[in-house]
């Protein structure tokens, strides 16, 4: 065993794996501990299955940002390893999200507890979008809160750098009911903006405890954002009309915010008005938002381990069916007196001629295939 | 993640030193003959990284970033026991999918094979998807999952205008060099364009290929990019002022040095309307000493870059290939050889790809034959090691 993956066989072993919580579209998560403290956390098993179409996209964006981003109010990666042919991300555990607070009926929100989830979102949003990340998919689902009540912005799997301007980047990001017009309208050229709209509707169904803004198809949901904001003229939002996949679907008039929050303060409207801008450069940014009147005036916002709890928590038990990552490990530890090269368990998954003495077909060469020209 | 060098991966688990550069390549020295080859073979893989880049449509900054994976990954891996072409391979894959230019993995596989097959004699490159999606696995987890790679294109887009440019101009220039921050990106974390170094067209270009070249050598290992950057701005003004002295005599000796470079925050208290290079460099709060090894490291991969010749030229384009020294050191070109394998690097002391190649497969056989206990009962690095010292005493 080289140091390399001797480094690897440590890593692995501060980490255990319990039982699985969850599974997304590229890969399974399991509760885990750090075994040393007993810790808490979330092991994200990255799906490679067979190597045919290697790495998801989401998988290498989720990498790549949370690698490098860290902020109280961002998921935390503490860790990755190898084991077998899976990567492991190790997460901070975070019980529930705000979806689940917000459709939890039992509980009540005050302005104040509204205040502080905002404020936590602002923040975190402001640090991605300081060092040039774009989240792009910003919903309250995706907003995790820990047992202290920090929220979290987590899944990066739709990130991406905005540092190169002028690049033409996809519109066919966010979900929905969060996406902003201009990305609607086939903008392919957007900035942190976009974000800010998905939090204007995030704060928005926090004050009306139901998505803000649920259109049923991309059509059906500029008609429902013009019909709850007036349809856009031309001197609201110029040059809207150019857009590639502009299209009329109506005219609606203005109707006041103050129509539909009829509890919210001033400053809370002035806020959500500024999220919810057409013209996306004058629409506020986080780090303006953070400086914006509604922070500062009364009510203070929430500690965060005063907020609202879901008492249903995420980790409900399922059967220990998949309790792997460390089976393996003794094989590994052992490995380490056979010759020169040591084959590491998780390459004979996929390499049909090896056996035991047989070595690695990729990282390492494969003495076992003739040598090219020779 | 553009801003925070500092406190990125980049910068915490990455910027190494020669000796554990030394260390990294401990095992391939025990196949060489010459330790010179080694630096060669550093040429030649980023050679063919550039051209799979190019034939798989990558913009220059996902070409250095597979480039630097490259050579992070062997940072921990040996020539002579891994398949380097498709480590070259994985590298670009995972770089294009870093770099958010994606490339369907089918594609790099049949890019591959034709290339390394025609240009490095490579004929069992693996035609299979899955063997690419394993390596790009091992790749990725040997890379500690650090994709973040900063580059030096961006800090000299943010410190250097084309002459009489307004900011507006900046975006509408050809090529890849217009590409990088915009005058307002740039103006928040590098001050307004009046603090900008002007240069002509052609200064700034050949700042844009030295950077270029500079992944040639192991300096994305050595150094922080923006250093890199501001050595390459450096160079530009030696090569392209005829008051190159005011400059040499910036960069003398040691003179009071900031201990720990750090990013240049440049106050943007005084504003010229035109920088004068040897003010511009003084004011970067950087320490110049370090610019000056910097150079020097770059001229001298240019001088040992003179001693390799690309006898594969199709898709070389002669812009990337010419370097600035090649210009004013008249190197006439030789006839080609053909590369026979077995000719020896020396002729001219020029080594080529050809050889190199050769030199791989050798490195190779020679590992395995180690591996298999041969039966001299002598292993083959030990010989090597024997001629060596015996050759030397
Ligand atoms: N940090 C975490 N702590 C606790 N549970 C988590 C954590 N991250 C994810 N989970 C659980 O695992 C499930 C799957 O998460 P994952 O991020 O892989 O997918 P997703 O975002 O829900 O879906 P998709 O991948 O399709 O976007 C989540 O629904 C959640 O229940």
């Amino acid at each position: 065993m080289d140091a390399v993956e001797r480094a690897n066989v440590e890593r692995q072993k501060r980490w255990v794996k319990d039982q699985k919580v969850g599974e997304g579209t590229y890969a399974v998560v399991y509760r885990g501990r750090e075994a040393s403290t007993g810790r808490k956390v979330a092991i994200k098993k990255i799906k490679v299955g067979q190597f045919k179409d290697g790495l998801d996209m989401s998988a290498v964006r989720e990498v790549k940002y949370l690698r490098e981003l860290k902020h109280q109010n961002v998921i935390e990666l503490l860790d990755v390893f190898s084991s077998k042919t899976n990567l492991n991300l190790v997460l901070e555990f975070l019980d529930s999200d705000l979806e689940m607070i917000i459709k939890d009926r039992s509980l009540v929100f005050l302005p104040a507890d509204i205040k502080s989830w905002m404020a936590m979102t602002f923040r975190g949003l402001e640090f991605c979008h300081r060092n040039f990340v774009l989240h792009r998919d910003l919903k309250p689902n995706n907003l995790l809160i820990a047992s202290d009540g920090q929220l979290k912005i987590a899944d990066f799997g739709l990130a991406r750098d905005f540092a190169d301007p002028g690049y033409k980047m996809t519109c066919q990001v966010i979900t929905r009911w969060y996406r902003p017009p201009e990305l609607l309208f086939g903008c392919r050229y957007y900035g942190t903006a976009v974000d800010i709209w998905s939090v204007g509707c995030i704060f928005a169904e926090l004050m009306l405890r139901t998505p803000y803004l649920a259109g049923e198809s991309d059509m059906d949901q500029l008609k429902t954002i013009f019909r709850a904001l007036g349809t856009p003229t031309e001197q609201d939002w110029p040059g809207h009309t150019k857009l590639p996949d502009y299209i009329t679907v109506g005219q609606f008039p203005k109707t006041p915010l103050r129509d539909l929050f009829t509890a919210a303060s001033p400053d809370a409207l002035n806020l959500l008005s500024k999220c919810l801008i057409y013209e996306p450069r004058r629409r506020i940014s986080a780090k303006d938002a953070l400086h914006h009147q509604y922070f500062f005036a009364q009510p203070h916002p929430s500690y965060p381990s005063k907020l609202p709890k879901c008492a249903t928590q995420l980790a409900t038990a399922q059967p220990l069916e998949e309790v792997d990552a460390n089976v393996d490990m003794e094989s590994t530890v052992a490995g380490g007196k056979g010759g020169p090269i040591k084959a590491r368990p998780k390459r004979k998954l996929n390499s049909p001629y090896d056996d035991s003495k047989s070595r690695s077909i990729a990282r390492r060469l494969d003495f076992t295939q003739p040598i090219p020209g020779s | 993640m553009a801003t925070d060098f500092w406190a990125s991966s980049h910068y915490k688990r990455w910027i190494t030193d020669r000796a554990t550069l030394k260390q990294a390549r401990a095992e391939d020295l025990q196949y060489v003959d010459d330790p010179e080859h080694l630096e060669f073979l550093d040429i030649y893989f980023a050679n063919a990284i550039a051209k799979l880049g190019r034939k798989l449509q990558l913009r220059q900054r996902a070409i250095a970033t597979a480039t630097v994976f490259f050579r992070r990954f062997y940072l921990k891996n040996a020539y002579c026991e891994t398949d380097p072409f498709l480590v070259i391979a994985a590298c670009c894959y995972v770089a294009a999918k870093a770099e958010e230019s994606p490339v369907h993995i089918k594609n790099v596989v049949t890019e591959s094979r034709t290339l390394f097959s025609q240009h490095y004699n490579v004929k069992n490159f693996p035609s299979d998807n899955s063997k690419l999606g394993e390596m790009e696995f091992y790749l990725v987890d040997d890379l500690e999952c650090d994709l973040t790679v900063f580059h030096p294109y961006r800090t000299l887009m943010a410190l250097c205008k084309k002459e009489s440019s307004t900011d507006e101009d900046d975006e509408t220039e050809a090529g890849e060099v217009g590409v990088g921050i915009s005058a307002d990106e740039g103006q928040r974390y590098w001050g307004s364009s009046e603090d900008k170094l002007e240069m002509s067209e052609a200064a700034l270009q050949m700042a844009w290929h030295i950077i270029n070249d500079t992944y040639r050598g192991s300096l994305c290992l050595l150094y922080p990019p923006h250093l890199i950057a501001i050595a390459a701005i450096y160079l530009t003004q030696v090569f392209h002022r005829p008051s190159r002295d005011n400059l040499s005599t910036l960069l003398q000796p040691p003179s009071s040095t900031a201990p720990h470079p750090r990013r240049s925050s440049r106050n943007a208290a005084e504003s010229k309307k035109h920088q004068d290079p040897v003010t511009f460099l003084a004011e970067l709060n950087v320490s110049l000493p370090l610019i000056a090894t910097i150079s020097q490291e770059i001229i001298a991969l240019y001088a040992l870059w003179d001693r390799y010749k690309d006898d594969s030229l199709p898709d070389t384009s002669s812009s990337s290939r010419q370097s600035p020294l090649s210009a004013t050191g008249g190197c006439a070109s030789r006839s080609r050889s053909g590369g026979t394998p077995q000719s020896e690097a020396a002729d001219d002391h020029r080594v080529t790809p050809a050889f190199l190649s050769n030199l791989l497969m050798k490195m190779r056989e020679n590992r395995l034959t180690d591996l298999a206990h041969p039966p001299t009962g002598r292993p083959v690095a030990v010989n090597k090691m024997l001629e060596r010292t015996q050759a030397a005493g």
